[in-house]
């Protein structure tokens, strides 16, 4: 758990960071993987 | 107003990721032309399978030049869960056009390993193209709920080498 035994100011919220860059790149790995998919499909008009 | 720095990140972040997101999807549609289907006309659904004057009383593939086809395809649950016709043949490169309505409820028309799919409602013709450069056979299944025979509602598209 972060430490705020030096204050507010200095508190760094290192476990929501990680875990939010965790969902970040999955949801941009996934995201990508369909997008990549979709042009590879071709047109549609 | 004072917003906290790692909220103020994580906002411009996500807007970022919004506009990367749309433009990416906005190059696909108008610059690939990937997109759903708008009606393009309307049938009565009463007459559309019956009426002579009718492509969907005679629904199936209609060669308009050499490479190029339309395809009438005919959705219906009544009396069988069935698409009208359930095969089709055509050569690879082809560019099939795909004019699909309902002579009953709504349907859903999904060619495998296309962008093709779309809703099928009755009383209107749902129209996408899609140019078949790989031989090999797609099936097409029907993808909204339309009855106990939804299940077994699906066709084929044959491309020859």
């Amino acid at each position: 758990m972060a430490k705020k035994d030096k204050g507010d100011e200095e508190f760094r919220p290192t476990g929501t960071i990680a875990v939010l860059t965790i969902f970040v790149i999955t949801l941009i790995a996934i995201w990508a993987t369909i997008y990549m998919i979709l042009v590879g499909r071709g047109g549609t008009l | 107003m004072h917003i906290d720095s790692y909220e103020r990140n994580w906002m411009i972040f996500s807007i970022v990721m919004l506009i990367l997101f749309a433009t990416a999807v906005s190059v696909a549609a108008f610059g690939m032309g990937i997109q759903v289907p708008a009606p393009e006309q309307r049938v009565d659904p009463k007459t559309v399978a019956t009426d002579p004057n009718s492509p969907w009383s005679n629904p199936g593939l209609r060669e308009v030049e050499p490479g190029k086809y339309d395809a009438y395809i005919l959705a219906r649950a009544v009396p069988s869960w069935e698409y009208l016709p359930k095969e089709m043949t055509v050569p690879a490169g082809s560019r099939v056009s795909f004019y699909v309505t309902s002579a009953d409820v709504q349907h859903g028309f999904k060619i495998q390993d296309t962008n093709a799919n779309f809703q099928v409602v009755p009383g209107q013709v749902s129209k996408l193209t899609i140019t078949f450069d790989k031989p090999g056979t797609y099936n097409f299944i029907c993808t909204e709920y339309c009855g106990s025979g939804h299940g077994v509602m699906y066709g084929s598209i044959i491309v020859t080498p």
